[in-house]
C-alpha cells in the first residue's frame, strides 16, 4: 500500500514501467484524491451551490491534474520531506484554486473595485476612534490620512486595485490572478510593493509598529 | 473590514520585508517546512522566510495549514479513507 513506500521506493516505482508503475500511479492518485477531498471537506462554504456528486467529480478532476503535475515535477523532489507531503501540496494547491473559483464564480471584481476604498478605509478606522481619547483619536485620523494618501498618490493603478480587492473586499489571491491573467507571484509582488510603500510612509511620519498596534487596540 | 482584520493588516504592513519569498518559492519549500514542524522543531527558526510569507499570503497559508493537518493525520495513521471523505461532503 502507498503509505508503506519509502521515498526511494516511490521514485523507483513511479519511474518504472509496466505493472510496477501502474500500481504506484494508482496509489499516488488515491493519495491526491484524498488530499483534494480533504481540502474540500474543510471548506464547505466554497461549494454551497454544488451537490455531493459534483464536488466529488471536482475532486477527481483536481486529483488528475495534480497527478500530472507531480509526474512532471518528479525530478524536483529533493527528499527533504516525505514523498506524500511533497505530493499532497500539488493536490491541495489545485483544489484551493478550484474551490475559490467556485465560490467567486459570477462575481464581478470590477464592480467590487468601484467600492470607494478611501471611504471604506475611513469608515473602518473611524470605528476605532469611537470612544477613544481625543489625542488617540487625532492620531488615528492622522494614520488614516497617511494610508489614504499613499493609496491615492503613491500606488500604481494595479497596486491600488489589488489592495482594494484583497484587503478591503477579501477577494482570494487566485481570483485576482485570474482577473489579471497573470500568476500568483506577480499579484503577490503588487501587494508586497503596496505594503512597502504604506509602511515606509507611516515610518517617515514617525509611526512605529508598537505604537500603531496599541493605538488601534491590538494586543500585537 | 472588521476591526480585527484592520489590525491584522497593520501587522502585515509592519511585518513587510524589503525582500520576501514569492508564492512559487514558498510552494517549493512548504513541504519541508511542514516536515520540520511535525518533527517538533520550530520551523520559524529554521525557515523564517517561509514563515514570513505564510503570514502575509492567505492562499499559501491555507494550503500550508491543510498540508500540515493532512500530513499529521497520515503520520498518526488516521488518514481518512476515500469513503469517509466522500461522506463528509455529501
Amino acid at each position: 500500500m502507498s503509505e508503506a513506500r519509502t521515498n526511494q521506493e516511490w521514485l523507483h516505482d513511479l519511474n518504472a514501467s509496466g505493472a510496477t508503475q501502474e500500481a504506484a500511479i494508482a496509489d499516488l492518485r488515491d493519495l491526491l484524491l484524498r488530499a483534494a477531498l480533504y481540502f474540500f471537506s474543510r471548506n464547505p462554504g466554497d461549494f454551497e451551490r454544488n451537490n455531493g456528486d459534483e464536488i466529488t467529480q471536482r475532486a477527481e478532476d483536481c486529483a488528475q491534474d495534480a497527478l500530472i503535475a507531480v509526474m512532471n515535477h518528479l525530478s524536483d523532489f529533493r527528499g527533504d520531506s516525505k514523498f506524500s507531503t511533497w505530493a499532497y501540496k500539488f493536490a491541495i494547491n489545485i483544489a484551493l484554486m478550484a474551490a475559490r473559483r467556485e465560490r467567486w464564480k459570477g462575481v464581478s471584481l470590477d464592480e467590487l473595485a468601484s467600492t470607494g476604498e478611501s471611504d471604506f478605509l475611513e469608515s473602518k478606522i473611524q470605528d476605532h476612534s469611537d470612544g477613544a481619547a481625543p489625542e488617540a483619536s487625532a492620531m488615528q485620523g492622522e494614520v488614516r490620512k497617511i494610508i489614504q494618501a499613499v493609496i491615492k498618490h503613491e500606488l500604481t493603478d494595479k497596486q491600488r486595485y489589488v489592495i482594494s480587492m484583497m484587503v478591503f473586499n477579501e477577494v482570494p489571491l487566485d481570483e485576482v490572478v485570474r482577473h489579471f491573467g497573470t500568476n500568483r507571484n506577480a499579484v503577490y509582488k503588487m501587494l508586497h510593493d503596496a505594503r512597502r510603500k504604506i509602511k515606509s510612509s507611516l515610518q517617515e511620519h514617525g509611526f512605529e509598529v508598537g505604537e500603531m498596534l496599541s493605538l488601534f487596540g491590538s494586543s500585537g | 473590514m472588521k476591526s480585527d482584520r484592520f489590525e491584522r493588516w497593520l501587522q502585515n504592513i509592519y511585518n513587510t520585508q524589503d525582500e520576501e519569498l514569492s508564492c512559487s518559492e514558498c510552494f517549493d519549500l512548504v513541504s519541508h517546512f511542514v516536515e520540520v514542524e511535525l518533527s517538533g522543531t520550530d520551523p520559524a527558526v529554521k525557515m523564517p522566510k517561509v514563515k514570513q510569507h505564510l503570514g502575509q499570503c492567505h492562499a499559501c497559508h491555507a494550503e500550508y495549514e491543510t498540508l500540515r493537518d493532512l500530513q499529521r493525520l497520515e503520520n498518526e495513521g488516521r488518514l481518512p479513507s476515500l469513503d469517509d471523505l466522500q461522506n463528509l461532503i455529501h
